[in-house]
């Protein structure tokens, strides 16, 4: 992560980091706190730029007394002055002087070979010191010797030995700081730039799979118009085909005999069959690309229900299937286009006889719902939304059934259960999914359901809408 | 590798890279064990609460050489399970030198050669070519059962340019060998591009051997790299 400020590589190999960036403040002052509270002398932590990281605030009585004066004040601030410009050696702790005859310890702070920072230990005294240094008293003519010597004796004592041991404990207490602190930076930084990295590489995958959906996309959209061209250019011949055997067949030529007569029958009968599946494709085709109109109209479900059952019947009675209707009685008119209904109804019964077998029944049948209660919630009702009614029509027959999985993509187009069953069965596998766009372009609902105790239930539900919506 | 002219600093980052499992933080604990005295640094790992790796584990070692330049090494590991895979391009990025840790059982044949296709494909992804990383293959877990025999290693190692090594890292065996196997490796690579031994005066064999020293192997240098397996093959001077 090149961009980003402190990558991986700037933290943990050139170590570009500074002692504000891995230690927390508050705590390092409550540590400062706990350590002064321990040994009774002030500790300051400074950064390498020579900032103040650290620090109680404490200071000696001794001081405090000094500072009433201005000579007084005066050997304090040098004392500060020299403290803070000693630069302690990274492995030695460097002991600094003061007038009153203590000290200081200031210690670097280093992590690795790079100093950090580092720390202001002190004043103390030695235990070997008995009196304050002479020059002590003439810092300034106001300064009570009585009271000097007070504040000098609360001054507290270290031995060098134990000195030497709180300089280890500090510089461990310190490493242990900035290991961990450097810990969760380089925790934090890693995490950040992973997640950084994630996003790229999704980027990237989603930014490929957009490319890949719109060429699809587009090439369905050739593969639709090269099919409405297709079949456009085959009715043409084929218009000729039908139009020349009928005429044949009725003798205009001369007259037909035998099996002449059977001969252009079949070749008429077939030419028809080849036209329906041709006009099939094109509407297919219409669908797809939303070029077929629906005109809608107010329309009786019942006619329509009726004129599927009477176009169908001989089919029916020839295969030697019961074909039946029942309509709820005050069905509400739809407004719908009737030639689609029409069609989508003529699809769904006739795939139902074609797939029943003799002695089967296949029955049509609508009623009134309501589109709420279907989606099994009240929460329209509660919100006050209007309840929708729709007219659901029931295909249902005794077939051979749909498998539940299968069941979803009986609608995708040139999809078959079972081809050889559709070899037997015939078709072109596109009924369905026309039945599917022409509901859809109702914003009406088409699914499968079981028969009991065999069988398939195809049901399509069409809203009703006023004619003023 | 980064140098820094003014403070005589030279830092090298080594990447112990393998599939998941194969032992790449354990390597790096042996080696901080085997280190002696103040070379060596706080071993940081990033690691969850089941102590796989999470980012990454980083031993810094720290030398100084005769010449008054300062090395450190930067011994990275990267978390070996598939899904981190984004964090395993960071932690390779800039790397001098790549071992890669594979188990010896049979079985993880195909993880390890999963590991070694992502480690080629994410070194591709900056830039560069396997063939130009210095790279040294370590199996490990040989007290393993089902780990592959050594003759059929030897053979395989034969057949390729890595100097190929065999270790236990859970007991420390073949660890430092491996690690200065590696150095020695990125070593003459860093040599051969930057020339520093003219520049600095600095002696690249006399430190590797300080090196190991540090890692409580006091032996010739010659005899640690020829710990490796199919060495036959390897030209260049060692």
């Amino acid at each position: 992560m090149n961009d980003s400020p402190r990558s991986l590589n700037d933290i943990a190999i050139s170590q570009k980091f500074e002692l504000e960036d891995l230690l927390d403040r508050p705590a390092l002052v409550e540590m400062v706190h706990s350590f002064e509270v321990l040994f009774g002398i002030p500790l300051r932590v400074y950064s390498a730029t020579g900032a103040l990281l650290a620090d109680t605030g404490a200071v000696p009585s001794l001081y405090k007394y000094l500072e009433t004066t201005r000579g007084g004040r005066i050997a304090v601030q040098s004392v500060i002055v020299e403290v803070r410009r000693s630069k302690p050696n990274d492995a030695v702790s460097s002991q600094v002087r003061c007038i009153s005859g203590g000290q200081y310890l200031t210690t670097a702070i280093v992590y690795e070979g790079h100093t950090l920072g580092r720390t202001i230990f002190g004043p103390f005294l030695s235990p070997e010191v008995q009196a304050p240094p002479a020059e002590l008293f003439d810092l300034d003519p106001a300064l009570e010797r009585a009271e000097l010597e007070a504040h000098w004796a609360g001054l507290s004592r270290l031995s060098e030995e134990y000195c030497k041991r709180i300089d280890h404990h500090l510089r461990s207490t310190l490493d242990l700081l900035v290991f961990s602190g450097l810990k969760a930076h380089l925790a934090s930084s890693m995490h950040l730039a992973s997640v950084r990295e994630s996003f790229r590489e999704l980027g990237d995958k989603n930014k490929k799979l957009q490319q890949a959906y719109d060429r699809l996309k587009e090439l369905d959209r050739l593969k639709s118009n090269f099919l409405a061209t297709v079949s456009h250019e085959l009715r043409t011949p084929l218009t000729s085909i039908i139009g020349y055997s009928e005429m044949l067949l009725e003798g205009i030529a001369g007259e037909v005999v035998g099996e002449q007569r059977e001969f252009l029958q079949t070749i008429h009968e077939k030419g028809e069959q080849l036209l329906g599946l041709i006009k099939s494709l094109l509407d297919l085709s219409k669908l797809e690309s939303g070029t077929m109109s629906v005109r809608r109209e107010e329309l009786a479900s019942e006619k329509v229900i009726e004129d599927v059952v009477a176009t169908l019947t001989p089919t029916a009675r020839k295969k030697g299937v019961v074909l039946s209707s029942s309509v709820e009685v005050d069905l509400p008119g739809l407004f719908a286009d009737g030639e689609r209904l029409r069609q989508v109804l003529l699809n769904l019964t006739e795939n139902g006889i074609k797939f029943t077998a003799q002695g089967g029944v296949v029955s049509v049948s609508a009623r009134v719902v309501s589109l709420s209660s279907d989606k099994g919630g009240s929460g329209g009702v509660l919100l006050g939304a209007a309840r929708r009614l729709a007219v659901e029509f029931r295909v249902s027959d005794t077939g051979i059934g749909i498998d539940e999985e299968e069941r979803e993509r009986v609608f995708d187009a040139f999809y078959q259960v079972d081809s050889s069953s559709t070899r037997e069965a015939g078709g072109t596998g596109l009924g369905l999914s026309i039945v599917k766009r022409l509901v859809d372009s109702h914003d009406g609902t088409v699914r499968v359901e079981g028969n009991e105790p065999q069988g398939t239930v195809f049901v399509v539900t069409i809203p009703i809408k006023r004619a003023t919506s | 590798m980064q140098l820094d002219f003014a403070t005589r600093e030279l830092t090298i980052k080594l990447v112990y890279y393998g599939p998941a499992l194969s032992g790449k933080t354990t390597n790096l604990q042996a080696l901080h064990e085997a280190a002696v005295g103040d070379s060596k640094g706080r071993l940081m790992t990033l690691d969850t609460k089941d102590d796989r790796t999470l980012f990454f584990d980083l031993l810094p070692l720290n030398f100084k050489d005769v010449s008054g330049l300062s090395v450190r090494l930067k011994v990275f590991t990267v978390p070996g399970q598939v899904i981190h895979s984004a964090t395993r391009r960071l932690v390779v990025q800039g790397a001098d030198g790549v071992a890669f840790i594979a188990d010896s059982r049979e079985s993880e044949t195909d993880t390890n050669a999963e590991a070694f296709v992502d480690l080629r494909d994410n070194l591709k992804a900056q830039g560069i070519a396997l063939e130009n990383m210095p790279l040294v293959i370590q199996f490990n877990k040989r007290d393993m059962p089902g780990a592959r025999s050594e003759s059929e290693i030897a053979s395989d190692a034969a057949g390729g340019r890595e100097p190929v090594y065999l270790a236990v890292a859970t007991k420390g065996q073949g660890v430092v060998e491996c690690f200065i196997g590696l150095l020695h490796l990125t070593w003459q690579s860093i040599e051969k591009q930057h020339g520093l031994g003219k520049k600095f005066g600095f002696d690249g064999e006399g430190f590797i051997e300080n090196v190991a020293e540090k890692l409580g192997r006091h032996e010739a240098l010659d005899r640690i790299l020829a710990c490796r397996v199919g060495q036959a093959r390897l030209g260049g001077k060692s």
